[in-house]
């Protein structure tokens, strides 16, 4: 029978190494998924092991306590050694991106200088493979050195290291937040604070020994370090992992590997569900069984619920659960999870119809019948978990009531210790023992729905509009790239208003040598839909829009590049 | 220019590009020069498979492997196991 591992299990342990050498050592940790003939799991003695080899050989380049490491690694077993390695050592470890071929050079260089330059590394950890012209780019000043990681352990090797004991204060680690534009901040977590963000978790969720979580999300992302990695560690469960180039290049290969590997929980962010519903072939669906599927949660995007609904329909023959279909709003500044829908439910996440005129212009969430004329439905993201609390309030900071939407910002036991070496943005971000987040939602009943991102909103002569509400309207248009579309106010002088800007990719060139009754259409459809007009809609060839190394759009670089192409929107 | 090279060529001119009057030859810069962004490459390596019979384990190729149809299959010779 399993054993549920409980919250005070979690918060038992001091530190993340306490954790990680209770585990069970000859249970499988990781198996790792390269491709169909390349799959290998590790159990917790051999990773234990092989990450006891890596803090060695880091303390013998000269890695002390307290420093920070830069781990620029593929994904995998040896990155994740290297990483529990580090904090073995007492140093602090931060994963940077591994450049891929889907990576934009000349964005990858800028973002990996500007974070390597902030977190003064005494080690940069690269494998053989890293290519050279980028090392360049990396500032690490002249007191670092650079090495590759333990590839592989040595069955041979002695392993003369053992683990110092440390206060749970400590800094265990460096999470990058997850921003689309400029330079991420790094997120420093203390031992106490992830532990007790995992304990919160465990029992929100209700984990069991029993579970198997399964992750292509990336280790320098929260989703991927924190739910797929972290958790895994201290509460001794296996995780079946793949890169996300692989997941990308061969997205059906993670319902194959739900269905061998009989995963239970597996985290995604919203587009992967519309992704896989319009990618993986009707025929090939026939092979997977999801019934092991308890916990699919769509976390770190607006939740939308068009794209549970498609996901729902495109794979319920595969014996996916509706119940399986849940959310959670999260942040690397909480280590992860605020909040969490229900999994012991029957349904998916709640979901509210509001009147759209009173919610846009207003911005009020006025619940009307399901499906009524004129409304429109959010998606929930969830009830605080444990620890956790959240507030709403409006540009002045005053609370606001039920229904009104404002600035989300959150208290609990798990927040950062700060932004690395960035006293001015901390100090901006955590006030009176509250993190405002930026993000914009409101409360209802017990649940939190998340709309959007404050910097993003554009506001309508007093109508608050969504980007994403408008990105939707258009990609829906057949002549549109599916999600290959952005909406951004510009500030129009004559109307002392925003007015909004739509740019969409067409499928197809030939499409803008006739640009116009697609133009109309898409003008028509937002009027209908949201009941405000675009100044413009701006048609661009295949791959016109800037995307970031996440693969979101890169709103300000595109807004800027639409700008530069048409300076008649900037003149008004 | 070899026969497989050409259906590449063909590929990336109807498929990812679709610009009326564009041509590009086996040693034109694809991503480097901006006509393609890197968010293509998820296709053209797909077509590279498929036209190799190879697969290609993506955690080996940069971006800069793939900047020329040319480079593209010397990647895929390199890299590549039969399928």
């Amino acid at each position: 029978m399993n054993t549920i591992a409980t919250a005070s299990q979690q918060l038992a342990f001091r530190t993340l190494t306490e954790a990680l050498l209770a585990a069970p050592a000859e249970h499988a940790f990781v198996t790792m998924w390269n491709n169909e003939d390349n799959v290998h799991t590790t159990t917790f003695r051999e990773f234990t092991r092989w990450a006891y080899l890596q803090a060695a050989y880091f303390r013998e380049q000269g890695l002390q306590p307290n420093e920070t490491v830069i781990l620029i690694m593929p994904q995998g077993v040896a990155l994740m050694t290297a990483f529990v390695g580090a904090i073995l050592l007492g140093a602090v470890p931060a994963i940077l991106a591994y450049p891929t071929f889907k990576v934009e050079p000349s964005k990858y260089r800028f973002g990996l200088s500007g974070v390597s330059a902030n977190l003064k590394a005494k080690l940069l950890v690269v494998d053989a493979s890293f290519p050279q012209d980028l090392l360049e780019y990396i500032r690490v000043g002249d007191l670092c050195k650079l090495v590759c990681a333990v590839a592989s352990p040595d069955p041979a090797a002695e392993v003369g290291f053992a683990p110092r004991a440390y206060d749970p204060r400590q800094l265990a680690f460096i999470q990058h937040s997850a921003g689309t534009t400029g330079l991420q901040k790094g997120v420093a977590l203390s031992h106490a604070a992830v532990l007790r963000q995992l304990g919160h978790l465990t029992a929100a969720l209700e984990i069991t020994t029993g579970d198997r979580i399964y992750s292509w999300l990336p280790l320098y992302h929260d989703m991927g370090l924190i739910a797929c990695f972290m958790l895994p560690m201290v509460s001794h469960l296996h995780v079946v992992m793949q890169s996300p180039t692989d997941w990308v290049m061969r997205p059906a290969s993670m319902l194959r590997l739900i269905s061998e590997h009989r995963c239970t929980i597996a985290w995604v962010p919203n587009f992967t569900l519309q992704f896989l519903a319009r990618r993986v072939d009707v025929e090939d669906r026939k092979e997977f069984d999801l019934r092991s599927l308890r916990a699919l949660i769509n976390c770190s995007e607006p939740v939308r619920a068009a794209s549970m609904d498609e996901f729902k329909a495109a794979f319920s023959a595969c014996g996916l659960r509706p119940e399986a279909l849940q959310s959670s709003y999260a942040m690397a500044e909480n280590v992860f999870a605020v909040t969490q829908s229900a999994t012991n439910r029957s349904g998916m996440p709640r979901r509210v119809w509001v009147e759209s005129q009173a919610y846009y212009r207003d911005h009020v969430a006025v619940p009307v019948a399901e499906n009524s004329s004129g409304s429109l439905c959010l998606v929930s993201s969830g009830e605080c978990i444990p620890g956790n609390e959240v507030r709403v309030v409006s540009e002045d900071g005053c609370d606001l009531p039920h229904g009104r939407v404002g600035e989300i910002l959150i208290r609990s036991d798990s927040m950062l210790e700060g932004y690395y070496n960035r006293p001015d943005l901390t100090s901006e971000a955590l006030r009176d023992g509250w993190y405002w987040s930026g993000d914009l939602g409101f409360c209802l009943h017990e649940d939190l729905y998340v709309t959007g991102r404050k910097k993003d909103l554009i506001i309508v002569g007093g109508k608050n509009i969504y980007p994403q509400d408008i990105e939707e309207i258009v990609s829906s248009h057949p002549a549109i790239q599916d999600g290959r579309a952005l909406a951004c106010g510009v500030f129009d002088p004559e109307l002392g208003t925003e007015s909004i800007v739509v740019v969409a990719e067409v499928k197809d060139e030939n499409q803008l040598q006739d640009p116009l009754p697609v133009e109309q259409a898409i003008c028509n459809a937002i009027v209908a839909e949201l009941g405000v007009a675009a100044r413009g809609v701006y048609l661009k060839p295949p791959r016109w829009i800037v995307k970031s190394t996440a693969g979101k759009a890169a709103r300000s670089t595109t807004r800027e590049k639409l700008l530069a192409e048409h300076p008649e929107l900037s003149s008004g | 220019m070899t026969k497989q090279q050409q259906q590449m060529i063909d590929y990336i001119g109807a498929k990812v590009i679709r610009r009326p009057g564009m041509q590009i030859e086996v040693d034109t810069p694809l991503v480097s020069s901006g006509l393609i962004d890197s968010f293509a490459l998820v296709d053209i390596l797909s077509k590279l498979e498929q036209i190799t019979h190879m697969r290609i384990p993506v955690g080996k190729v940069q971006a800069k492997d793939m900047d020329s149809v040319r480079s593209m299959f010397a990647t895929a010779a390199r890299v590549g196991k039969p399928l």
